[in-house]
């Protein structure tokens, strides 16, 4: 790259364009970046201001010129970034480098917003493209304050132009982005996914910024950007409160810390970058220590691998066959409850295997990643062997991965590990090759070796390489657990690298297996083993995690372990409260919400009825009866809901039931809902939706912000004959109107049902819709169109 | 631990108001108190000259359209000055709210609820801080876009005068809505005499035929 940072130098960027802008008496409003067609000379001065004063690198007017800020523009995104770094270039005349300026999209992407993950890159990709075309010397991520939009720019940059790409996200003085994202994971994210430089810019002055930039600093090999602004605004006059000097007085220090990359964001002009490139030249380069440690994320919780990590094993179809039977419907709901249950039980980290015969892997793995990574903060490992499914997984993975797993195999390393590269993930790798599982510690621990070697030659560091030295059934192979055990060991103790072992293997075919697995696991703890791969709901195993975190001191002054226990104690009497009396039947459990009773005694019911006579005589009878306290006024929504939750559990009993003995549910009739586009509330759709499932009725969830077209196809597609939308804003009725309008044109016309908080029975009426005034109301409109 | 008022809002918000055993009320309570530990409201705030013009009330130094409503009119009839501003619990709020949709509907609604109440304390400690700021000046009621005849579609202007997305992450799509979703902007005259309450109540409220409370002959007020 062009950018030179060898030796002591530093590197100076620019300041403020804005903040120039107005001093030069620019009106507020307009499109900043039409400036470079209406007033080319004011920015040409500007850019020759910034390099007069010491700027090395100069910013291109392109921070919005992307095509969904560019819409009302009237110009092309091609267009507006051609003519903003030709006049950026010409300012220049060879005197400083020519950045081209990515600032966020203005939208939120998912699961925040509705803009997609790729829907995103190619916006990014855009600009990338024409910005390397147009011939700016470098790529400038900047103000970003979410780690999933910053790295589809960062993709987009790589993998559209050949330029060097720096990256910098706003923080506020909490230590996280506005979206939660925190420095750790920030850092090394974006070093996994290859950016050049990285850093922090805007938000704050650089006082107070310094702390975070020293952060910074130790978690990441990459040279360090600092763009502070000149302090804070004051709301009256918009005065930034630090002057030049103040400013390059907190940030020059900066430069001892490791900060190689300097300049200036809101607030800050030319003068201030002239003193700064004073102050920096007086002070001594230095460094702080690369905190180096193996490292997984997601924007919101890294994870160190400093200690104990529990693995939850549970997204995984073998031998699960209500799992399997998710899959096969495209249960995504289901998928999630597994996960979201073994974050509540404590796990660190959730393995997600998705592979099963008829499942196109490509396509659910990244599905899977994003519905679980919309609701647990738990980073993943990819569980898989295909290369098209992990790299497509990896793509719209929010953080840093791990992926399990590779193997000794040469065509298989050769196949994953690029790919892991890529993505900057961690791997798993299993000690066996062509000729399967060895038979000896020795054995494995050279194939652990030669993964080690290749990982490397491909450019992953050894602490993104974790070795799983494989259990074998003690029963069948009775010596081989200590084969397993010393192999960890060396792995461990020789080659420093984390341990995988997916422990509950090893009492396969036993009685009590919980005893054998837990004592094994203990022992393998003992020589190593980092990383156990358990089913963390299983209270025993957890025990023992807690237990060894405590005794190997990980677990400061016992202070988990304690609260974990108390926790357990209080949480343990999970039946009726003392006050009350003890649910006698099923009915009174749902009503009274207690889902865990009342999946119990269903389970115990179960012995004695069908799965159809428990629903007809117990299910739907208890919630008839709580909906019809709730029509009187005697409970409220909280308590229905409550309910409703505790009917769900039963639901799921009786499908595990079923998916377990093969046989299908009965479905009392199928219908969507849809929170219509434009819309972001779902809470009410949800409701209706989990109310509607109770009853037996099956509901496809098409989400919220749904265009019209798309509701239609589907309902088309799947044949439905009731669909209900949802609308909680003026602005969004005529979304409903219209999605209401395309259905009832329709051959043969859906009944339509509508609610939400601006809707009401005139408007239903008048665009030709049923009024669900709430989620009860919709289940007497779905009974009188499927006659159940 | 939330005021009784505080409590009473939320309840209010929930359709509940009045009822709730203590123990309901306590769950509440502790809720209330974790959100606000883990998604505070932050605010943002601008203060423009207002200057009266043939073409409406103008906000100077701002990009907003000239202000020509009734509600505006009425609301800073003796302002000198205005203040925008933004309010909201930002990201932190929706993570909070899809994780717990993935566990249960009664605790989203819960926390729905306890949302809309903390996003108006944030409202309410930011108009503290003004009284504090302008002391000797007076300031009317906070008014929002969408109630009465104050469009909806100053959204977006109010938003860009605040840099609300650069400052404080929030967004506005096409229809006018904001994201994340508790987030408040509103503006409050800066006038030299005492304000009356001038526009408060169903009247101006957007919600005035479908409110359930109007419907059973009382006040989101009472």
């Amino acid at each position: 790259m062009a950018i030179d940072l060898k030796g002591h130098d530093f590197l100076l960027l620019d300041g403020a364009m804005g903040t120039v802008l107005q001093q030069r008496g620019l009106k507020p409003g307009g499109l900043p970046e039409l400036l470079n067609f209406s007033d080319p000379e004011l920015l040409k001065s500007i850019y020759r201001a910034y390099i007069d004063a010491g700027s090395q690198v100069i910013y291109a007017n392109t921070f919005g010129a992307n095509a969904l800020k560019m819409k009302k523009s009237g110009k092309s995104v091609s267009e507006i970034i051609h003519t903003a770094i030709r006049l950026a270039k010409d300012a220049a005349d060879g005197r400083a480098q020519v950045a081209l300026d990515i600032g966020p999209l203005g939208e939120l992407l998912e699961p925040m917003g509705t803009l997609t993950f790729e829907e995103a890159c190619d916006l990014f990709a855009e600009m990338a493209e024409a910005g390397e075309a147009a011939g700016a010397d470098l790529a400038v991520i900047e103000t970003m304050t979410d780690l999933y939009e910053a790295k589809a720019a960062l993709l987009a940059v790589k993998e559209h132009s050949g330029l060097p790409v720096f990256v910098t996200m706003s923080f506020d003085e909490s230590g996280r982005t506005f979206t939660g994202c925190t420095v750790a994971s920030m850092a090394r994210t974006l070093e996994g996914l290859g950016a050049d430089a990285i850093g922090l810019n805007c938000s704050l002055g650089p006082d107070r910024l310094s702390p975070l930039l020293k952060e910074l600093c130790a978690s990441t090999r990459l040279p360090v950007i600092a763009k502070p602004n000149a302090g804070l605004p004051d709301p009256v006059d918009g005065h930034y409160d630090m002057g030049p000097e103040d400013f390059a007085a907190a940030l020059a220090p900066l430069r001892g810390a490791g900060v190689r990359i300097f300049g200036g964001c809101c607030g800050t002009d030319p003068e201030y970058i002239r003193i700064l490139k004073a102050a920096l030249q007086k002070e001594q380069a230095g460094s702080t220590p690369y905190k180096r440690e193996s490292f997984v994320c997601t924007p919101v919780k890294p994870v160190s691998i400093t200690g104990i990590r529990v693995i939850g094993e549970r997204v995984n179809p073998t031998g699960k066959k209500r799992l399997q039977q998710a899959l096969r419907e495209n249960d995504l709901d289901y998928i999630l409850d597994v996960a979201v249950a073994q974050e509540d039980a404590g796990a660190d980290l959730l393995d997600v295997n998705v592979g099963y015969p008829g499942i196109d892997e490509a396509a659910m793995l990244p599905a899977v990643v994003k519905k679980i990574q919309s609701a647990v903060a738990l980073p993943l490992q990819l569980d898989s062997s295909n290369a098209e499914a992990l790299e497509a997984a990896l793509r719209v993975y929010n953080g840093k991965a791990a992926v399990n797993s590779v193997n000794g195999k040469r065509e298989v390393l050769d196949r994953i590990l690029p790919i892991v590269k890529k993505y900057g993930a961690a791997v798993v790798g299993l000690t066996l090759d062509q000729n399967g599982i060895p038979q000896t510690a020795d054995e494995r621990f050279a194939i652990a070796k030669r993964i080690l070697d290749a990982a490397l030659s491909y450019g992953i560091p050894r602490e993104d390489l974790w070795i799983d030295c494989l259990t074998l059934t003690v029963s069948a192979q009775q010596e081989q657990a200590r084969e397993t055990l010393e192999a960890v060991r060396r792995v461990h103790d020789e080659l420093g690298l984390q341990v995988v072992l997916g422990v509950s293997n090893i009492s396969f075919g036993l009685p009590n297996r919980t005893l054998v697995t837990r004592t094994f696991l203990t022992q393998a703890m003992q020589v190593g083993l980092t990383l156990p791969i358990i089913n963390p709901n299983q209270r025993e195993m957890m025990d023992t995690v807690a237990a060894f975190r405590l005794l190997s001191g990980e677990d400061r002054e016992c202070r988990a372990y304690i609260a974990r226990e108390t926790q357990l104690e209080t949480a343990a009497p999970t039946a009726p409260a003392a006050n009350m009396p003890k649910a006698p039947d099923l009915q009174d459990a749902i009503c009274r919400g207690l889902a865990q009773e009342a999946a119990e005694i269903a389970k115990r019911k179960l012995d004695e009825m069908t799965e159809l006579a428990l629903v007809e005589k117990e299910l739907i009878p208890a919630l008839d009866r709580v909906g019809a306290d709730y029509e009187a006024g005697r409970v409220f929504l909280p308590q229905l809901l409550s309910a409703a939750g505790a009917a769900q559990s039963v639901f799921e009993v009786i499908k595990n039931k079923m998916a377990n003995s093969g046989s299908e549910m009965t479905i009392r009739g199928s219908l969507a809902v849809a929170t219509v586009q434009g819309d972001v509330h779902d809470i009410g759709k949800n409701i209706v939706k989990t109310v509607l499932e109770n009853y037996g009725y099956r509901v496809y969830d098409l989400g919220r912000d749904v265009p019209p077209e798309r509701i239609v196809d589907f309902v088309q597609e799947h044949a439905l004959r009731l669909v209900g939308l949802s609308a909680l804003m003026t602005t969004t009725l005529p979304a409903m109107e219209e999605t209401t309008r395309r259905l009832l044109s329709l051959p043969d016309p859906p009944t339509v049902f509508v609610g939400g908080a601006v809707v009401t029975p005139e408007y239903a009426a008048e665009i030709g819709a049923r009024y669900a005034r709430d989620a009860r109301v919709s289940v007497e409109i779905a009974r009188e169109v499927f006659g159940v | 631990m939330p005021s009784e008022e505080k409590l009473r809002e939320i309840l209010r918000y929930l359709g509940a108001a009045g009822s709730g055993d203590m123990q309901f009320q306590q769950k509440l309570a502790a809720l209330y108190e974790e959100l606000r530990q883990e998604a505070p409201p932050r605010q943002r705030y601008r203060v423009f000259p207002l200057e009266r013009t043939e073409t409406g009330l103008v906000l100077t130094g701002s990009s907003l359209p000239p202000l020509t409503g009734q509600s505006a009119k009425t609301l800073l009839s003796e302002s000198h000055s205005v203040v925008l501003l933004c309010c909201t619990l930002g990201a932190a709020f929706e993570r909070k709210l899809r994780a717990a949709s993935a566990r249960s509907m009664e605790l989203t609604l819960l926390l729905d609820a306890c949302g809309s109440a903390l996003v108006e304390e944030g409202c309410d400690a930011l108009e503290q801080e003004l009284k504090e700021r302008f002391r000797g000046a007076f300031l009317t009621d906070r008014f929002s876009p969408g109630y009465g005849d104050l469009p909806l579609t100053l959204q977006p202007e109010i938003l860009k005068a605040l840099d609300a997305a650069r400052r404080l992450g929030v967004t506005v799509n096409e229809q006018l809505l904001m994201n994340p979703t508790k987030s408040v902007t509103a503006l409050i005259g800066i006038s030299d005499r005492p304000q009356r309450a001038r526009i408060r109540g169903c009247a101006f409220c957007a919600l005035n035929e479908t409110c359930i409370y109007r419907k059973g002959g009382m006040h989101c007020g009472d």
